[in-house]
């Protein structure tokens, strides 16, 4: 019988009201790190929860001591400085790390969290990393002399970082390149970073790449020197799958059947349709079910009902095709 | 000869000044109930006094508005004209910003000014004219999702002719100056070069105002030669991360200007005047027959506000050592 379509999330879940209001104080200085700290803890056990009890099959942390996916690892390293806000779309702004001096990691940045996000369940629980091109790509940099350089330095401070989490007992560890597809002339760049990120890591590797043209860096995305890569296929109405007739997708796929940008919770049927379009071109033991994105911009309800359908047409799926997990 | 100074789009919003009005601050306080529409205007008025004040105070010899009511630099253009709908938010490019993508629903036509009435109250707080900005119509239509035209020719062509008419409404309410910002110019292929060449001729075709064709990011090169006849009179090209964009001031027809955007609006690391100012005189080494001006890359939105301050002190402070040196 063959096994296949395990399902999993892409790493981000939604902060519920009240760690967003405990992160405002924090800012304000209102509570202390130590409380901003439980209560993060307390909201990480409850998404390694809600997780099981929808029934995925491997965890993440939810992400949920964390801002922007670039400053949060910025802020943790020396080298880099951060600037003042910037905006990102009308009256959202995000901090913005700038490379004043040799990028470094000079402590682990998500170990600890790992370690116990783990304690708390059986399951695996993915190690969760932004990519060396993707830091790059959305720093500003005053002190490299170029876009590769700054890169390249990236990747060694990622590696130790994926090295450590590997040692810790993490088997699945993703590292984060949705700047990858915005700039295809430089994926050949992208592609050497991320493999010296990922170089000796004894984990299951993914990378999650989201929005671009696909038609300009498919099929050679699959140089990606990663087990698995991560794609929104819900959001495009699964027209990638046009781009995986033409050209076999080789690796293994994380298979994204949810819009994280739609309120819309999807049906069980359309998302049964979406992962059966998908095993026309794919086998079962290329599949991990999930998300299109992190789901941090849905409410917490919305996330986990569309992970409960989602689940859902797994499962059928599974029966009707005789799959297990 | 002088190098005149113009930034190239908008500018942060946020003041530098903490207690300053702040469009944010007042748009969330909107969300929560505890602040008006009024209130809203209030704050986006003296962000755009403050963003003019900068400019002129820095000795900006055109200023711009700085766009203080778009959310992005498409759809508040796009919203206004018949035809368009706008959809949800996808990635600017490689920018790591969004926009909410528009989608051309039905024909495109212009059936009022969108931007006129920003236009007015900015020029009034001005002591000298200021520039209108416009997306370009290559871009809007690149940008967009078209669900309606069967023909690219004909979608590119409405949206070009939707734009000229906003420029000729900007013109009649004074507008000196009026700049479409063209990135899709730069990702263009050759075999697009026809379709460019629809969308901008419109928009440039009896201008009364000074027009700049500006290309953030990338080259224009591919297409170059279907619009270096087009009647602009400046072209800006982005010669920080586009360096190849020098090889095309051999190009530009004779008695027009070149924009020269050696301010990176997309680091914050700041330029040395001095050496600006040698890279202008390296281009009017060029070409004896054009004329300058200097500006930054693109939208200095890009950049927190306060270096986006300093990146306007840099400007003008190369543009007068430029002038200096060699005019």
């Amino acid at each position: 019988m063959p096994r296949g379509l395990w399902t999993t999330t892409v790493g981000s879940f939604p902060k519920p009201p009240h760690l967003e209001r405990a992160r405002n104080q924090f800012a304000r200085g209102e509570i202390s790190a130590d409380k901003l700290r439980e209560i993060e803890r307390d909201a990480t056990i409850e998404v390694i929860r809600s997780q099981e009890e929808i029934g995925l099959d491997i965890l993440v942390d939810g992400e949920l001591y964390r801002g922007d996916m670039t400053t949060y690892f910025a802020e943790l390293m020396e080298g880099f400085q951060i600037s003042n806000p910037v905006r990102s779309y009308g009256n959202r702004y995000y901090r913005k790390p700038v490379a004043a001096g040799p990028v470094r990691r000079t402590e682990a940045w998500t170990v600890d969290w790992w370690k116990f996000a783990q304690s708390q369940t059986q399951k695996p629980v993915k190690g969760m990393l932004t990519g060396p091109y993707t830091m790059m790509d959305w720093s500003f940099n005053e002190h490299y002399p170029s876009r590769e350089a700054l890169a390249m330095d990236l990747a060694e401070a990622i590696r130790e970082e994926a090295i450590a989490l590997a040692e810790a007992g993490a088997k699945f560890i993703q590292v984060d390149e949705p700047a990858i597809s915005v700039r295809p002339e430089e994926l050949k760049l992208a592609v050497r970073a991320l493999g010296r990120a990922v170089e000796g890591v004894k984990a299951k590797t993914i990378t999650h790449i989201c929005y671009g043209d696909f038609d300009v860096i498919y099929p050679a995305l699959l140089d990606l020197p990663v087990d698995m890569i991560d794609l929104e296929l819900a959001n495009s109405r699964y027209d990638l799958l046009d781009r995986f007739r033409q050209h076999r997708f080789t690796k293994e796929i994380g298979y994204g059947v949810l819009d994280v940008h739609s309120h819309r919770i999807e049906t069980k049927e359309e998302i049964k349709q979406g992962i059966l379009r998908g095993l026309e071109l794919l086998k079962p033991e290329q599949m991990y079910i999930d998300p299109d994105c992190g789901l941090k911009t849905r409410t917490v309800e919305e996330a986990k009902e569309k992970l409960a359908v989602m689940v859902a047409a797994v499962r059928e799926v599974r029966e009707e095709r005789g799959i297990t997990a | 000869m002088k190098v005149e100074t113009t930034l190239s789009g908008s500018f942060p919003k946020l003041p530098l000044e903490p207690g300053a009005p702040n469009v944010r601050v007042v748009r969330n306080r909107m969300d929560q109930g505890k602040a008006t529409p009024k209130d809203l205007a209030e704050a986006a008025r003296e962000t755009t006094r403050r963003i003019v004040a900068l400019q002129e105070s820095a000795g900006v010899d055109i200023p711009v508005d700085g766009q203080v009511a778009w959310d992005d630099e498409q759809t508040y253009v796009a919203r206004g004209i018949q035809g368009f709908e706008i959809a949800g938010l996808i990635r600017y490019l490689d920018t790591n910003t969004y926009y909410r993508q528009p989608e051309i629903a039905g024909p495109v036509s212009w059936t009022r000014p969108v931007t006129v009435e920003d236009f007015r109250a900015a020029q009034a707080m001005a002591h000298r004219p200021l520039k209108a900005v416009l997306p370009g119509p290559y871009s809007l239509y690149r940008f967009s999702k078209d669900r309606h035209y069967k023909d690219p020719r004909e979608a590119v062509s409405a949206v070009g002719e939707a734009l000229a008419l906003e420029a000729k409404a900007l013109e009649d309410a004074g507008a000196a100056w009026i700049h479409f910002e063209e990135p899709w110019l730069g990702r263009a292929r050759a075999a697009d070069a026809a379709l460019a060449a629809a969308a901008l001729t419109p928009v440039f075709r009896g201008r009364k105002a000074k027009t700049v064709l500006h290309v953030p990011f990338r080259s224009p090169a591919a297409v170059f030669g279907a619009i270096r006849d087009l009647a602009w009179d400046v072209l800006g090209l982005d010669l920080v991360e586009a360096p190849d964009s020098w090889s095309l001031i051999a190009q530009v027809p004779k008695g027009r200007a070149v924009g020269l955007g050696l301010i990176d609006a997309r680091n914050t690391k700041l330029e040395d005047p001095r050496q600006v100012a040698k890279e202008v005189r390296r281009a009017r080494a060029m070409r004896s027959d054009l004329s300058w001006q200097l500006c930054t890359t693109a939208s200095l939105e890009y950049l927190p506000v306060d270096r986006a301050a300093m990146k306007v002190a840099r400007l003008t402070e190369a543009a007068r050592l430029a002038s200096a040196n060699g005019g």
